[in-house]
């Protein structure tokens, strides 16, 4: 007993453990998975955070005109387990540490983010397209001599002809 | 007049559960009494039921990883990693040193806070609040760990199949070293305390007894089985991620009571600190931390692990495409609940509770 009255006393000289909170701010680390959130400009729309997401707290639906889509992603579904961060191959998808997802009912159906992403046309053949962000295309094509501002705006079916040509123009330039 | 109860009637029974003050988890238990001894237990389960292994195979297997974590909170590390690894098994994904050091980090981490928690439950059940409140500020500290390293309290999300989700670097591991030193030091007074304090021996000790025998036939394991001097731990037995490079002792007590298992896991404590100090000494530099989205073929195969409460089962069947056709998990607590009839045999009805927090019951894993 006399063990225990010694760690007692200790504890009450310690002064309170608990945080003040609210009436203080409680501290957070800054790795704490806290609200997700989307950058627009840098999602290509591959849809692997949707499929990854346990929550079913992603949605992606292309827009009636065709002319993009509309990402929604719900707080009060998302389970906060980082999947869609972790897959997404462009970084779009970020954590943030905030935490006070607290609100009223009347609220809950405004728990959400919202973003309408365009795409753009394929400067080969007009096709809509989502370009990459230049950071991904610096890595997939680092090895690649091509003219990577110009690739990133074609699509897959004009980007495969792009290829072609350029295959052909080298063994052109080759001696016989 | 007033008709009384025939004073020689001494036998009833007596209904517990499935919500009670003193029990952790919804159990349904019928005693069968005589004065105060329990002659006859009958345990009912099924309240939490919430059909996990049907939802698991309407899911792909990158969501059922979050979903294993949702199994058990206490566990919530365990779950996910036996799932990866019965993933990567039937796969034949290997995976790299560093993320096998980074799995061990969290599942030790989370041991030292799911055994804290446990025998604080024991302090609050035999009413010793004031250490009771100590143990769980002890465990805080491991909790503030984990969300600093991880960025939640209980799912901490570390696992993904092929790998782990979460990097570390030295100004981190130096944090955790910190924040082990002094739960070191705390858990060492608290043993001590567990040791001498003649009112926790009196409330613990020759209580839910349970012999090495009656383990074996009951197939008990994790801290119940060692708490009975049966020397099992899957860690060392069938070693699995790298814990056989690692240095560290299995705990048995021979007591075979409540107070035996509680001195098995606060011991076991000082181990999963010992194991971490390991990984923050020689933690491997190079690896890839993740696979990206593997095929996973058409087969079958299983995976162990010792989660805190025992000894951990994954078995999945799929068939090629992206959901399992089964994913089953055997779970520790459904063994180690089989032993509750026997350490309750002639018991107090006081002691009910404390037996029951002494197998460290899971009832939302069980169940599922």
């Amino acid at each position: 007993m006399f063990k225990f009255l010694k760690i007692l006393v200790r504890n009450i000289l310690q002064g309170p453990a608990t945080e003040a909170f609210p009436l203080k701010p409680a501290p957070t680390p800054e790795k704490m998975r806290g609200r997700v959130t989307i950058n627009p400009d840098l999602c290509v729309g591959c849809g692997i955070c949707r499929h990854v997401c346990s929550a079913g707290a992603i949605n992606i639906t292309p827009s009636d005109d065709k002319k993009g889509y509309h990402y929604t992603l719900w707080y009060d579904s998302c389970c906060l387990c980082g999947n869609c961060r972790y897959y997404c191959p462009t970084n779009a998808v970020t954590m943030t540490n905030n935490w006070h997802n607290s609100h009223k009912q009347e609220d809950k159906y405004k728990m959400a983010e919202h973003h309408f992403i365009p795409y753009i046309a394929c400067e080969g053949c007009g096709a809509p397209i989502r370009v990459l962000p230049p950071h991904v295309a610096a890595k997939i094509y680092a090895h690649s001599p091509v003219d990577v501002d110009k690739i990133i705006r074609l699509c897959p079916s004009c980007r495969q002809i792009a290829t072609a040509e350029r295959q052909g123009e080298l063994h052109e330039s080759k001696p016989e | 007049m007033e008709t009384k109860q025939p004073l020689e009637q001494k036998s009833f029974s007596l209904p517990l559960g499935p919500i009670h003050v003193a029990l952790e988890e919804p159990m349904y238990f019928k005693l069968d009494l005589e004065g105060e001894k329990v002659k006859h237990v009958d345990i009912t389960s099924g309240h939490v039921h919430r059909g996990m292994e049907s939802i698991a195979t309407k899911r792909n297997f990158f969501q059922n990883v979050v979903l294993t974590e949702r199994v058990c909170s206490l566990c919530s590390n365990s779950h996910p990693l036996t799932y990866c690894m019965v993933i990567e098994n039937l796969a034949g994904i290997e995976v790299s040193k560093r993320a096998q050091a980074l799995r061990i980090m969290a599942e030790e981490i989370k041991r030292v806070a799911s055994h804290l928690f446990n025998v604080a439950i024991l302090t609050h059940v035999v009413g010793y609040k004031s250490l009771f409140m100590h143990m769980m500020e002890v465990r805080e500290i491991m909790q503030d760990v984990k969300e600093t390293i991880y960025g939640n309290r209980m799912n901490i999300s570390a696992n993904c199949i092929g790998g782990v989700k979460y990097s570390i670097n030295l100004e981190l591991l130096d944090f955790i070293e910190k924040s082990i030193a002094r739960t070191e030091k705390h858990i060492k007074e608290i043993i001590d305390i567990f040791r001498t304090d003649k009112m926790l021996l009196r409330r613990t000790t020759n209580v839910g007894y349970i012999s090495a025998e009656d383990v074996i036939k009951y197939g008990l394991v994790g801290p119940v089985a060692r708490g009975s001097n049966v020397n099992i731990d899957t860690r060392r037995d069938a070693p699995y991620l790298i814990y056989d490079e690692l240095d560290f002792d299995v705990i048995t007590e021979t007591g075979c009571d409540v107070h035996s298992r509680a001195m098995v896991r606060l011991r076991e404590t000082l181990e999963s600190i010992k194991i971490i100090k390991q990984l923050i000494r020689n933690m491997p530099e190079e690896g890839e931390l993740h696979v990206l989205l593997p095929h996973i073929p058409a087969g079958e195969a299983m995976a162990r692990s010792e989660a805190p409460r025992g000894e951990l089962f994954y078995y999945v069947h799929t068939d090629g495409t992206d959901m399992p056709l089964r994913l089953k998990w055997r779970v520790p607590s459904y063994m180690n609940w089989e032993g509750l009839g026997v350490m309750m045999k002639d018991c107090e009805v006081a002691d009910v509770a404390l037996i029951v927090n002494s197998i460290d019951p899971c009832v939302s894993c069980t169940e599922r």
